[in-house]
């Protein structure tokens, strides 16, 4: 027989009683705390394309989702930009894991599987390394918190800062001291039983020396018994054959672990004690606790007891009480946000989802994933750390967005948040409902729910969802996946479908609804600017042409572009490739309309695109403007989700009550284009113009004849380029064939900094309070670089912003701002 | 309280006029058309007073250019009824003395207790409509309109805006005919969602009216775009070049120190 782990050493089988009593309750009081909490979700509508959930993760772990969520969620990696974050986040989750599971399979081991059924794993060399495990993994809880410690009493970074609005009651629970005090006191347990098996070696090698005197009057300064606690092994079995004088470190040892072995087996242990065996087995293997256990033997055995004792039981409440609050604080996280990362959806970025095509006016009108989202928040900040918005003084941080959303849906009973809309009060329908509802009484939901907060307004103010920029930093950055940018632009649906914009929105917004166009401008003079400048401008409706230039608003009519797009044009026609346009018929694309929550004006706008481009003939479709492309590449689907025409039928049927005669008029009722075969971008490439250039530099279509070798540049990368479509190398290439000295920003590629047009920011006025714009910081952070003449764009919005910018700045003389195409230009025909 | 918009269209300056053949008026076929703008402020001032008062708000316009979409949005914008009124000519718009009957026909049988109007369109910026139209219904009329009050069921106070910022305040009984120079906000946004719905749900009812004889008492005799004076100078060249001309001419004048 070998040797095993004495459980329960030296607690009172009272304790153990309520320990083991404690365990159902704790479990029910989570399990009950679980279902409270993941109830909240179901406040939310169907997530568009999930389907049954079931049949959703199937097919997500089919498309590797598994793979990728065990690097995301069980290794954190979304957290790999920060390192040091990373490993305190490891350390503290991998550290509780393992000493649950540990404890987990100890309990199980002992009291099931040996109790029952005399079977136990955790023996021998197994139960040595398992005791070297947890203890190093205690040590890894340990420097994980000393970590968290440190960040947060040190560094004190300000993302980390309390939230202004309180989630829950349980808020202020401290998280962290709790998981270091359990840490703590585990090995302060250990280390006092640890200490307590040396005081038995020390009498069982002095027993052995002093073998001639009678055993059982041993040295009068060993306390007789343990007080307090009988041993019933001793009293229960009385051996005959065993002397009345029996040792008494054997009694100790029978008292305090005895009881949870059958004599065969406590005659084995004893024996094995008395042949000089260590009392645990395991503790040479336990490093800390053997450390603490040197420490603490000076001891007198009963203060060791009585300690231990006091401590096994506050590290057990202290563990109940980190279980039991789990899904009262954050972390619940431990579930939500894995659970959050498994079921992410599987679609582009850049296609936003559209649930709710009159937007978000309640928590109701998020979809249950929304929710789950928004409830999986850690409170880390790091969005609040890389939002345009929030560094410039926007009145915006996602993160107290997601917690405010996230306190007004805990706060908010199932059933009010589920229930209709309040109607106008009318007592006389009480009972004569068709649904029949148990309600009865009084108060119904309906009118319960009205003394919730407001979701709009109380919770979350108009100014903070249009100080969005949809830059999706904040989302890219999210351990956790929460998509903040889409429930902001749920929510500025609503906020257009009351009407409520702001007068420079509305202008362009009606321009749009009337001309296609932000400027209010003639559609006719969408090309004005190439013809103007001699630059051949054909129709693609009526001659083919290899490629359709989709031009986009700002390359077409802000004259501060058209430079830039001239240049684009002559590179074209140097290329050899033939290029047309939609001429008076393309209208904006509608990708900042969507984003800015006007989704009606944005399907027209679309479906306008999707009737012009039918009649076009072109082998591929490219465009300058990164908005556009995003949009046409990821949101002019033939099906099922974005199938023209489809939402429109359902757009419409949302917000008409009860259907009377309909009429309808030919200028707004565009009809459905799709089917998959007759979809006008069926088979056809979407390109951002950097992308040709990359490719006909490489090809030697476009040989380059000066090498800018003269020039230092940096790069700005466009959000919707780069991190709505993953396009940083192509222009990178670019600039290295120029020749030119590129120096990287500290900010970019995916960390790129929005320069504040996107999700129609552009057309707004600027945001009150703000001491300075992103473009402005963003040209701030160019300069920084030593000797940079050149910041170099792709996006006609950039140069817009930035040109604006280095003026506001003052630095017009010290940095140019120019779009690639122009300086390709210059190498490819030097004059 | 019942009120009743008048709204028009009128052509989009966003497209150069062109004068038709005759030289005598505009080519209307090339032109595009959209809701006169104080019209939809006058609409705008009507939605308010309903959201204020109660009461219904019904909108009219002639057959003519895009009227369809502006009813439409009037609708949804929150008009209880809209009217379209069919005088036999879909391709042009009445003169403001044969129009003002026309609306007079459908109003009466309506009985609004106030009746809005644009004071001025693109085409007709000496606001004769309104009046006319006062004239024929026989109620007190007063134009050049930026704020309406309710001051009891029986009148209103209007403020009136002269030149020189100075206001005045009328008390006007109802009926009445009001020129709306401006809402008391701006006309707001309707979404187009908001519009496809009105266009399923809300229906416009067609009325056939009877065109008044066209007294012609003065006559078109030459339309055509205003030739440069020779006191204009066209500045040319590249916007920086215009930009610094225009900045030396401010300079010039005194207008920079």
């Amino acid at each position: 027989m070998t040797f095993t782990r004495p459980l329960m050493w030296n607690v009172p089988a009272t304790a153990e009683l309520i320990f083991y009593l404690l365990i159902p309750v704790v479990l029910v009081v989570i399990i009950w705390g679980i279902v409270w909490r993941i109830r909240k979700w179901t406040i939310g509508q169907p997530e568009p394309g999930v389907g049954s959930l079931a049949s959703y993760v199937g097919r997500l772990l089919r498309s590797g989702r598994l793979a990728e969520w065990i690097r995301t969620a069980l290794f954190q990696g979304r957290l790999r930009p920060d390192p040091f974050a990373l490993t305190m986040h490891l350390a503290i989750f991998w550290g509780m894991v393992v000493l649950f599971l540990g404890t987990a399979v100890a309990t199980i081991d002992q009291d099931i599987a040996h109790l029952l059924f005399h079977w136990q794993i955790l023996r021998g060399k197994l139960y040595q390394g398992f005791e070297l495990v947890l203890d190093l993994f205690g040590v890894v809880l340990l420097v994980g918190v000393g970590f968290a410690g440190y960040r947060r009493l040190v560094q004190r970074p300000a993302r980390l800062a309390a939230p202004t609005r309180p989630v829950s009651f349980w808020d202020s629970f401290p998280f962290l001291r709790l998981l270091a005090l359990i840490a703590i006191t585990g090995f302060l347990v250990e280390g006092l039983r640890l200490a307590q098996g040396f005081h038995l070696e020390a009498q069982v090698r002095q027993t052995q020396t002093g073998q001639q005197t009678p055993s059982g009057s041993l040295t009068p300064t060993q306390s007789p018994a343990v007080p307090g606690h009988q041993a019933p092994a001793n009293l229960g079995s009385p051996s005959p054959e065993q002397p009345i004088s029996k040792p008494i470190w054997q009694t100790q040892w029978l008292a305090l672990a005895g009881e949870h072995w059958d004599q065969q087996h406590q005659q084995a242990e004893l024996e094995r004690i008395q042949q000089g065996g260590p009392v645990f087995p395991a503790a040479s293997w336990a490093p800390v606790g053997w450390l603490l256990g040197k420490l603490f033997q000076n001891a007198s055995f009963p203060t060791l007891q009585t300690w231990h004792q006091l401590l096994w039981w506050i590290h057990a409440l202290l563990a109940f009480l980190f279980m039991i609050a789990i899904p009262w604080t954050k972390a619940f996280h431990l579930i939500s946000s894995p659970l959050n990362l498994l079921l992410r959806a599987n679609r582009p970025v850049g296609q936003l989802p559209v649930a709710a095509p009159s937007g978000v006016a309640k928590l109701r009108d998020f979809t249950w994933q929304q929710l789950m989202q928004i409830d999986s928040c850690t409170w880390c900040g790091r969005c609040q750390d890389v939002c345009p918005g929030y560094q410039c003084g926007f009145p915006l941080s996602p993160k107290e967005f997601v917690q405010a959303v996230d306190g007004l849906l805990l706060r908010s009973p199932v059933r009010l948040a589920k229930a209709a809309v309040p109607q106008a009060p009318s007592p006389g329908l009480s009972g004569s409902g068709p649904k029949g509802d148990s309600t009865g009484g009084s108060a119904s939901p309906a009118s319960k729910a009205s003394s919730l907060p407001d979701l709009h307004g109380q919770t979350v103010s108009a100014d903070k969802l249009w100080a969005c920029c949809t830059c999706r930093a904040c989302e890219d950055i999210c351990p956790v996946g929460i998509e903040q940018p889409r429930a902001i632009i749920d929510m500025r649906r609503h906020l257009v479908d009351q009407g409520q914009v702001d007068e420079n929105l509305q202008e362009a917004l009606m321009n749009l609804q009337r001309y296609g166009n932000s400027f209010g401008q003639s559609p006719r003079k969408r090309t004005e600017g190439l013809q103007k400048a001699g630059l051949p401008v054909k129709d693609a409706r009526k001659h083919p042409v290899e490629f359709l230039w989709f031009l986009g608003d700002y390359a077409a009519y802000d004259p501060r572009v058209l430079e830039a797009t001239q240049a684009m044009a002559r590179l074209f026609s140097m290329a050899g490739v033939s290029v047309g346009f939609l001429m008076d018929k393309e209208q904006n694309a509608g990708n900042d309309v969507r984003r800015v929550g006007e989704e009606g004006l944005f399907e027209m706008l679309r479906d306008k695109n999707l009737q012009a481009l039918a009649a076009a003939q072109c082998q591929a479709i490219v465009t300058t403007d990164p908005h556009s492309y995003n949009t046409l590449k990821n949101e002019y689907l033939p099906s099922p989700n974005g199938s023209p025409g489809e939402n429109i039928a359902d757009a419409a049927a949302l917000s008409a009550d009860g259907g009377s005669c309909v009429s309808t008029d030919a200028a707004l009722q565009t009809k459905p284009t799709s089917t998959d075969d007759q979809y006008p971008l069926a088979g056809k490439s979407i390109f951002h113009a950097v992308e040709l250039l990359d490719r006909w530099i490489a090809d030697g279509r476009l040989p380059i004849r000066r090498r800018l070798e003269h020039l230092t540049v940096t790069y700005h990368d466009p959000c919707y380029l780069g991190r709505y479509n993953g396009i940083y190398d192509p222009p990178r290439r670019v600039l290295a064939w120029l020749g030119v000295r590129l120096l990287e920003m500290p900010r970019n590629r995916e960390n790129s900094f929005c320069c504040g047009a996107g999700g129609g920011r552009i057309w707004m006025k600027d945001m009150p309070g703000i001491h300075v714009r992103p473009a402005e910081k963003r040209i701030h952070e160019a300069l920084q670089l030593p000797g940079v003449q050149v910041l170099v764009v792709a996006c006609p919005k950039d140069l817009v912003m930035f040109q604006d910018a280095v003026k506001t700045v003052g630095v017009e003389d010290r940095l140019k701002v120019l779009d690639i195409s122009q300086l390709v230009l210059q190498a490819v025909n030097p004059e | 309280m019942k009120i009743a918009v008048v709204i028009r269209q009128v052509p989009d300056l966003i497209e150069p006029l062109e004068v038709d053949s005759t030289g005598k008026a505009l080519d209307l076929s090339s032109a595009a058309f959209v809701l006169n703008e104080s019209d939809d402020h006058a609409l705008e001032q009507a939605l308010l007073l309903k959201e204020k008062h109660g009461g219904s708000v019904t909108v009219l316009g002639i057959d003519f250019g895009d009227v369809d979409s502006s009813l439409y949005a009037a609708a949804a914008k929150g008009a209880d009824q809209i009217i379209k009124l069919l005088w036999g000519d879909p391709n042009r718009t009445p003169p403001p003395q044969q129009a003002a009957p026309m609306y007079a026909e459908v109003l009466r049988p309506l009985g609004p207790d106030l009746v809005l109007v644009g004071v001025q369109a693109h085409d007709e910026l000496d606001g004769v409509l309104p009046a006319e139209l006062a004239v024929c219904l026989g109620w007190p009329y007063v134009g050049v309109v930026r704020g309406v009050q309710a001051a009891n069921g029986k009148s209103l106070l209007v403020c009136k805006e002269f030149p020189g910022a100075v206001m005045a305040q009328f008390e006007v009984r109802l009926p009445a005919v009001l020129g709306i120079l401006g809402a008391e906000q701006p006309p707001r946004y309707v979404p187009v969602s908001r519009i496809r719905a009105a266009m399923k749900t809300a229906s416009i009812a067609e009325q056939q009216v009877a065109v008044p004889p066209e007294a012609v008492r003065v006559e078109v005799a030459r339309l055509y775009p205003p030739a440069p004076t020779e006191r204009a100078e066209m500045l040319t060249g590249s916007p920086e070049e215009v930009a610094s001309r225009i900045a030396a001419l401010l300079e010039e004048k005194g207008l920079l120190r």
